[in-house]
C-alpha cells in the first residue's frame, strides 16, 4: 500500500470527520444563520431550528469517501486512480451545487418584517458568509488526488528510478523467483549489473552491455522457465 | 476474462457523472417542498398607553408590549400626531418610551388622536425597527392643589397652584372648614353656604391667591370661633369645597371638587 494512496485515504476521513463538526459553508449572523452541515443545511432563526436536506449534500461526502477508499481497495490498475480523481471533482461539483442551492432557494437579504397588531416589525439581521475548514480540505484532496493521478501515487520516492528496481519490480509483478547481489540482480543464471551508467548483462563467463528493455526481456525470459503465480505491484497495470 | 481496467473505469464514471446530475436535477425539483419558510410569531409590538394633555404639554407614553419569549429593548424613534402634525422624538426612561408635545391650541377640543410612528431598539441582539399607528384617547389633566394657606386677624390666604390646559374661573365657594388635627377637633371658623369669591387664572401652570374675609358678614351660617390660631393647636385642616369653571372654546364646564389640605402652622400669640 503507497503512502501517497494512504494520505489521500486520511484527507478523505479527515474531510468527513471534521465536517461533522464545523459547518463547510455558513452564512453566520446572531440571530440567524445557515450552517452547511453533512445531512444538510441546519437553519436558526431566533430559536427555531430547521434542518433542510439538498440530495446533493449526501453525495458530496459518499464521493468524498470513495475518493479515500478506492485506491486502497482497487490497487491492481492506475484507473483506480483516475476514477478517485474523478469522484473527487464531483464530490467538490457536488459541494458546490450545494452551495448554489443555498443561494438560489435559501437566500437571505439581511433583515426580516413581520406583522403587528397595528404596524410592522423590521429586524435587521446582518450575516457574514464564511467558507469553512472541511471546504479546504476538500480542496486539498481533490488536488492530491489528480496530483495522485498524474504520478501513479509515486511522487514521494525521490529521484530517477534505478534501471535495476525497475527489473526488480518486472520480476515481482511476475511472481518471478531473484535474488539480489550487489550492484545488480541474479535470475537463474543470468545477472544483471549496473555499472556506471549502462547495464551489463552476465551470462556464464561472457558479459554483454544491453539497454533497459533487453535486460527485462532476457531476466523475464530465464524466470519465466520457472513456474508463474500471480502477484501484485500497485497501479502497475496500463 | 476479466473486464479490462479501463472498461471498468468507463462504466463506473459514467454512471457517477449520471447519478451526479440527477441528484442535481433532483434538488431543483425537490427544492420547493424542502425549504421552510419562517416569520416571527408573538413579535414585540408598540401600543399607545396614554395621551395626558397638561398645561405643561402632551405626554404621550407608548407601551412594549413583549408577547413571546423575544424581548426588545427600545433605544429610540420618534411619533407624529396626525391631527397636529407634531412629529418629536421619543424619549427612554427607563424602559418606557415617552414623547413629549408642546401643547397647542388644538389639543383642547380634542378627543381623540391618531399617533404613528417608529420605535427602534434592540430584539434579542439584532437591531429593530417597530412601526406603529394607533388612535388614542385623550386625558386632559387639570390640576389644581393648595399650595399653601395662612391665616390671620380673621382673614384666609389660600395660595393655589393651578396647572390647567385651559383658563379656569376658580370659585364659589360652599361649606369651607378650617379646624384643628386633634381629639377632639376644634373649629376656627365654619361657613354654611356659598362664598362668592371667584379668582381667574389663565392656561399653564399659575399661582393664585384667594383671599377671603372670614366674618359673619358671609352669611347668615357662619361661625368664627377665633380669628387667629387656636393656642396650643399647630396642626389644622382647610377643607374647601369650591368650584371650577374651565373655559373650553366649546364652552364652560363647571365642576366641583373638595380641597384640602392638612398644615402645620406656627403657633403665635393667639387669642
Amino acid at each position: 500500500m503507497r503512502v501517497e494512496a494512504l494520505l489521500q485515504f486520511a484527507l478523505a476521513i479527515a474531510f468527513i470527520v471534521l465536517w461533522v463538526f464545523m459547518p463547510a459553508w455558513s452564512i453566520s449572523g446572531a440571530n440567524y444563520s445557515i450552517s452547511l452541515t453533512p445531512w444538510g443545511y441546519v437553519v436558526r432563526f431566533f430559536g427555531e431550528t430547521h434542518v433542510i436536506p439538498p440530495p446533493t449534500v449526501y453525495a458530496v461526502w459518499l464521493f468524498a469517501l470513495d475518493v479515500g477508499l478506492l485506491p486502497l481497495v482497487w490497487r491492481r490498475s492506475r484507473y483506480s486512480l483516475y476514477l478517485a480523481a474523478l469522484f473527487s471533482v464531483l464530490s467538490l461539483s457536488m459541494l458546490m451545487d450545494t452551495i448554489l442551492f443555498q443561494q438560489r432557494y435559501l437566500q437571505f437579504h439581511g433583515y426580516t418584517i413581520a406583522p403587528t397588531p397595528n404596524g410592522y416589525i423590521y429586524v435587521s439581521l446582518p450575516t457574514k458568509p464564511v467558507l469553512g475548514l472541511p471546504t479546504y480540505i476538500l480542496l486539498a484532496l481533490t488536488i492530491l488526488s489528480i496530483f495522485n493521478m498524474i504520478t501513479r501515487a509515486r511522487w514521494l520516492g525521490t529521484g530517477p528510478e534505478d534501471p535495476i528496481v525497475a527489473v526488480v519490480h518486472v520480476l515481482k509483478a511476475l511472481n518471478i523467483e531473484y535474488s539480489r547481489i550487489e550492484h545488480g540482480v541474479e535470475v537463474g543464471g543470468v545477472r544483471i549489473v549496473r555499472q556506471g551508467g549502462s547495464l551489463w548483462l552476465v551470462r556464464g563467463g561472457e558479459a554483454t552491455e544491453v539497454d533497459l528493455k533487453t535486460a527485462i526481456t532476457e531476466a523475464v525470459k530465464v524466470g519465466l522457465k520457472k513456474p508463474v503465480s500471480v502477484g501484485v505491484v500497485d497501479y502497475g497495470e496500463d | 476474462m476479466a473486464p479490462s481496467s479501463f472498461k471498468i473505469t468507463l462504466l463506473f464514471s459514467i454512471l457517477s457523472i449520471a447519478v451526479a446530475l440527477i441528484l442535481i436535477w433532483g434538488t431543483a425539483q425537490t427544492a420547493p417542498n424542502l425549504i421552510h419558510y419562517s416569520t416571527l410569531s408573538n413579535d414585540p409590538y408598540i401600543k399607545v398607553e396614554s395621551i395626558n394633555v397638561t398645561a405643561n404639554g402632551i405626554y404621550i407614553r407608548l407601551a412594549v408590549i413583549n408577547n413571546g419569549t423575544l424581548v426588545f429593548t427600545p433605544t429610540g424613534g420618534w411619533v407624529e400626531v396626525v391631527e397636529t402634525g407634531q412629529v418629536v422624538n421619543v424619549t427612554i426612561i427607563n424602559g418606557t418610551v415617552i414623547a413629549k408635545l408642546p401643547l397647542t391650541p388644538q389639543w383642547v377640543g380634542l378627543a381623540s388622536v391618531g399617533v404613528k410612528g417608529i420605535v427602534s431598539g434592540v430584539l434579542n441582539g439584532s437591531r429593530a425597527y417597530i412601526a406603529f399607528f394607533d388612535v388614542a384617547p385623550i386625558h386632559i389633566i387639570n390640576t389644581i392643589g393648595i399650595a399653601d394657606v395662612s391665616y390671620a386677624d380673621c382673614v384666609l390666604n389660600v395660595t393655589l397652584s393651578v396647572n390647567t390646559v385651559v383658563p379656569v374661573v376658580i370659585g364659589p365657594i360652599i361649606n369651607m372648614s378650617l379646624f384643628t388635627v386633634s381629639t377632639p377637633g376644634y373649629y376656627v371658623f365654619e361657613t354654611v353656604g356659598v362664598v362668592n369669591t371667584t379668582v381667574y387664572a389663565p392656561a399653564g401652570s399659575h399661582n393664585v391667591t384667594l383671599t377671603i374675609q372670614v366674618s359673619p358678614v358671609l352669611g347668615r351660617y357662619t361661625y368664627v370661633y377665633s380669628c387667629n390660631y387656636l393656642s396650643g393647636f399647630s396642626k389644622y385642616t382647610l377643607w374647601l369645597p369650591i368650584g371650577v369653571t374651565y373655559m373650553y372654546p366649546t364652552g364652560n364646564i363647571t365642576s366641583y371638587t373638595l380641597l384640602t389640605k392638612t398644615l402645620t402652622f406656627i403657633v403665635g400669640g393667639g387669642s
